[in-house]
């Protein structure tokens, strides 16, 4: 089977003694390519720490972990950045974007990174803007964006790498219900013509409603995980 | 491209922060060029006035003389020499002298002193004697009359006109040989020791006063590139340095001089490093503050795929970037305050430098005060962004995000 993430038997502690803290406990998950999933659970769940371990960002206790098929415990630092620049989107809840930059720029950033040539790149930034409704707004910079704009260029700059899966925490969080939902509705739009893999951090109900599988954490293990 | 415009517009994040530092930075440049313009200047001076004032840019003199100016130390037949120096493309001109040590007498009081022979033209292109006459008048050729320091005047109280005797010692025999002398100018150099013990008679009466025949002790040159006086492998040197013959430099005779010039710059130096080492620590502050400022965003930055050394670059980039604002407009002010400077002096009053009196400062302009001053602070502001750039490197983005994922 071709998973995009698989996990296996992962833990995630922190400190150490009698203070020592599980964030997750013996979490083994499979998520194919083109899937829509939403990883819920109360807060201390453990969500957190799965997205940051799934995206290369942090180490596991123990357990192992791989994505498109390549074990991330055996990659150098820099293989690791290589790794998370072509196979990984980031979508934060805050948008994090480069404010200094356009919209236009922020998505290219990355893009420059990977060494794409500008015209390809400039090519690629006109049709992400399309698909994320953002026509003509490219010029400007995050602060003259509103943050359901903001939160759209995030996901442009996210998908312009064309990532194997995209990681999105809490993307909805800072926004207001209506705004929320059609960024949600740009997004299942991507996974279901483009085929893209989008794994959510979440607490919202649109995203629940939405995606097409939920994995319920709680105490740092999996509760449930329900395919609809 | 993006990776400049980022870098730029990194920079201007802050601009009252970027300003100040570009301030220091530049503010710390003007002061050296400053510096180093009024050093020059200074050491332009000093060695314009040591050796345009009477030694001239180099001599040439019998083995041994110039150590005790011992007398009997002559060059007997100067003609050979002086047809090497008239051939010489890269001498101006030279005069041959005779020095001889006597007792002055006039008739109120006496003194001991160095009597030159000079030929009243030669000397003219060589040392500043003419120029320095401040009663009575110049050499004319007549065989009785002299030129005595102002400081010389005033101990045997005589003015243009009065009689003095010299008396000095014959080379070949030793005995005392005695002329009667008309004063005919009084000369005041400003360098107390010439103004005090120095007298100017024609050669020809000083070679015959101590019965040389052609004989000379020194003869004086002056470079058409002041420069060339201290290139030991110019041909002057090469040609005049043979047998008992000996060519200096004038470092090799005003060794305080040399000394003097270079301490002051080693001064520049130590100037140049406090400046810098401000500087310094300024920037390295200023871009501190920045990446700690920009700490959840770099680490977003290195989470969406940038590596250590590419942020690594961006920091030193923006570093590079505040150094070339910082040169560009150090540079301006400091070429201009320097040229305004060069112009008007800075008026520091009259003051004695190691025997040498100076009147003010006129700073010098010199093309390395734009040039490679800039470049030191570049490479200086290069080498305080590595420290910054490294932490910047090194950010862990799971530590710098905690905020969010």
């Amino acid at each position: 089977m071709n998973y995009v993430i698989e996990t296996q038997h992962v833990h995630r502690f922190f400190g150490e003694g009698e203070v020592r803290v599980s964030a997750l406990n013996d979490v083994s998950i499979r998520i194919e390519r083109g899937e829509f999933s939403a990883i819920i659970g109360p807060s201390g769940s453990g969500k957190t720490t799965f997205l940051q371990l799934v995206g290369g960002l942090d180490n596991p206790t123990s357990g192992r972990i791989w994505l498109s098929g390549a074990n991330i415990a055996e990659m150098t630092g820099r293989e690791l950045s290589d790794f998370r620049r072509d196979h990984i989107g980031f979508i934060f809840q805050s948008y994090n974007l480069i404010p200094v930059l356009s919209a236009e720029e922020n998505i290219e950033y990355v893009m420059l990174l990977q060494g794409v040539s500008v015209n390809k790149r400039h090519k690629r930034v006109r049709e992400v803007l399309s698909l994320v409704g953002l026509e003509g707004l490219g010029d400007r910079r995050p602060a003259q964006l509103s943050g359901g704009q903001q939160q759209r260029v995030a996901v442009a700059r996210a998908m312009a790498s064309s990532p194997d899966i995209i990681l999105a925490d809490e993307p909805t969080a800072n926004l207001d219900s209506a705004t929320g939902a059609a960024l949600l509705d740009v997004m299942r739009e991507l996974n279901e013509d483009q085929g893209m893999t989008f794994v959510f951090s979440t607490h919202d109900q649109k995203i629940m409603d939405r995606a097409n599988r939920l994995i319920h954490l709680h105490d740092g293990k999996v509760e449930q995980d329900e395919t609809k | 491209m993006l990776i400049v415009k980022l870098a730029w517009r990194n920079l201007f994040r802050n601009t009252r922060r970027t300003l100040l530092t570009v301030m220091l930075v530049s503010f710390s440049l003007v002061s050296l060029i400053l510096t180093d313009g009024m050093v020059k200047g200074m050491q332009e001076k000093l060695v314009g006035s040591v050796t345009q004032t009477l030694t001239g840019e180099a001599q040439i003199h019998k083995k041994g003389f110039w150590e005790e100016l011992d007398e009997k130390k002559f060059i007997d037949d100067p003609a050979p020499i002086i047809n090497e120096i008239l051939l010489n493309e890269d001498i101006q001109t030279f005069a041959p002298r005779v020095i001889v040590g006597g007792m002055i007498a006039s008739p109120y009081n006496i003194t001991g002193g160095l009597i030159y022979g000079v030929d009243a033209d030669r000397e003219l292109g060589i040392s500043k004697l003419k120029k320095a006459i401040i009663e009575g008048a110049y050499l004319s050729g007549s065989p009785r009359e002299i030129l005595i320091g102002k400081s010389m005047s005033d101990i045997l109280e005589v003015s243009p006109g009065d009689r003095i005797v010299i008396s000095a010692a014959e080379v070949e025999n030793g005995e005392i040989s005695q002329e009667l002398f008309r004063v005919s100018g009084i000369f005041e150099f400003g360098l107390a020791e010439l103004d005090n013990s120095l007298g100017f008679i024609n050669l020809k009466v000083a070679q015959s006063l101590i019965g040389l025949d052609k004989g000379i002790h020194q003869i004086v040159v002056r470079f058409n590139n002041p420069e060339n006086a201290l290139d030991l492998d110019n041909s002057f040197y090469q040609d005049s340095n043979k047998g008992d013959i000996e060519a200096l430099s004038w470092i090799d005779y005003n060794p305080s001089i040399a000394s003097l010039i270079g301490m002051s710059n080693y001064a520049t130096v130590i100037i140049g490093v406090t400046l810098f080492l401000v500087a310094t620590f300024g920037v390295i502050n200023s871009l501190f503050m920045s990446i700690y400022e920009r700490l959840y965003e770099l680490g977003v930055a290195k989470a969406i795929g940038t590596s250590g050394p590419e942020l690594m670059s961006l920091v030193i980039l923006e570093a590079v970037l505040l150094g070339i604002i910082s040169c560009i407009l150090g540079c301006v002010l400091g070429y201009f305050a320097n040229s305004w400077f060069a112009i008007h002096g800075i008026p520091f009053g009259t003051y004695d430098f190691s025997g040498v009196i100076l009147q003010g400062i006129h700073t010098k302009v010199a093309l390395e005060q734009v040039t490679l001053l800039p470049l030191c602070v570049i490479i200086l502001v290069l080498l305080s962004a590595i420290y910054p750039a490294i932490f910047a490197a090194r950010i862990m983005p799971v530590e710098s995000m905690r905020r969010s994922l």
